[in-house]
């Protein structure tokens, strides 16, 4: 092979290891068992503070990375009021970031109060917080210990429409750090929508 | 041969078949149970998909997760089944896997035959999401839509998470394609 076929059969090869990964979300700055990173959030009226002010006291923290419009996340919406209002008086915090392009301020706004939600919301302009947290989808959960802890990732429960819940991982995962218990499945996936995230 | 020619009670039953007949198709579009349980979409667990994968060596095979709710997918699947109709002389194959619940899959399958996909395609029918997602790409959290690029010889060349430009995906089926052994 002359050098010039090399360098064809080179660039080849990186352009297709490069498209490999171009499109995924960043790799999270933590992970189970890490600390969360103390990033700074945004709430609906740009109003900043940091994400260890929320729920200072609190023995779990639950951020809950959602849409206004995707199908997925809006099949949760009474799930996740639910479970709210549930842990709420156990010592459970929720927050729900929205890191979603298209969707403005004003939309979540209207969104969340539409839908009955008791949890503060933030917006995540750029998709800063997403990338720090490695969220690549929504609905997507994180559970945090009083140490800002990660102690549980995934998804919500394992049935988009709700009918036929075999395994409440979200539930799960609360109940068993309350109990001081591991959690049965730490780290679950499902299928969602992608967060539409900002070119960069 | 038509109703009302047959016999004089036919003239006066024919009006009443043919309101009984059209109400009968309106129903049938209105309601899903016409549409059978899975539409036709074939199911795949992980070690279906491996199968899958092993029963198109040789070939560049594009593997596309969607669902009838996620938009995107539904917006690219054109461009998609241009793509497999143009370089499928070449040695290309698309395989679509649906990720809709049961009760869609009829309308998944509607959608595919509508933009002429190729078919048989297929659904996942998996015991637990996290075991499937994990199988195919231990990387990948769900989202979609997600396009998975495989080598002639089964490898992962690539994967699109997310909105993707057609021309992306294309260069990189040409890439591969140009790259795969003759006569194969």
């Amino acid at each position: 092979m002359n050098r010039s076929r090399l360098c064809v059969a080179v660039l080849l090869f990186l352009g297709l290891a490069a498209s490999t990964f171009s499109q995924a979300p960043p790799e999270p700055k933590f992970k189970l068992g890490g600390q969360a990173e103390n990033v700074a959030l945004r709430d609906l009226k740009g109003q900043s503070s940091p994400l260890y002010d929320v729920g200072q006291g609190s023995k779990l923290r639950v951020v809950m990375f959602i849409a206004t419009q995707c199908p997925v996340s809006n099949a949760y919406n009474e799930r996740m009021a639910a479970i709210d209002r549930e842990y709420q008086a156990q010592g459970v915090r929720f927050l729900a970031i929205n890191s979603n392009r298209q969707e403005s301020a004003s939309e979540v706004g209207q969104h969340a109060a539409k839908n009955g939600f008791g949890f503060p919301m933030y917006k995540d302009e750029k998709n800063v917080v997403a990338d720090i947290f490695g969220a690549s989808v929504t609905p997507e959960v994180y559970v945090f210990d009083a140490g800002w802890t990660l102690r549980y990732h995934g998804r919500i429960d394992d049935n988009q429409p709700g009918t036929k819940i075999t395994s409440p991982d979200l539930r799960n995962a609360l109940t068993a750090l309350l109990e001081n218990k591991p959690v049965p499945a730490a780290e679950t996936k499902a299928f969602g929508c992608t967060i539409k995230r900002v070119s960069k | 041969m038509s109703v009302r020619s047959q016999t004089g009670r036919g003239r006066l039953r024919a009006p009443a078949l043919r309101w009984g007949g059209g109400l009968a198709i309106a129903l049938l579009l209105a309601c899903p149970a016409h549409v059978p349980a899975a539409g036709g979409l074939q199911p795949v667990d992980e070690a279906g998909y491996r199968k899958l994968l092993d029963r198109h060596r040789g070939q560049v095979v594009l593997v596309d997760f969607w669902a009838t709710w996620c938009e995107p997918c539904r917006q690219e699947m054109p461009a998609l089944v241009r793509i497999a109709g143009q370089y499928a002389p070449a040695g290309f194959r698309l395989i679509t896997i649906s990720a809709d619940d049961e009760e869609q899959l009829g309308r998944a399958a509607q959608f595919l035959r509508l933009h002429r996909a190729p078919f048989p395609a297929y659904y996942k029918k998996a015991r637990d999401d996290t075991a499937f997602i994990n199988s195919v790409e231990p990387a990948w959290s769900g989202a979609l839509p997600a396009l998975f690029l495989y080598r002639p010889d089964g490898r992962l060349a690539a994967k699109f998470i997310g909105e993707t430009e057609p021309q992306t995906i294309e260069g990189a089926v040409r890439k591969l394609l140009a790259a795969r052994p003759k006569g194969k």
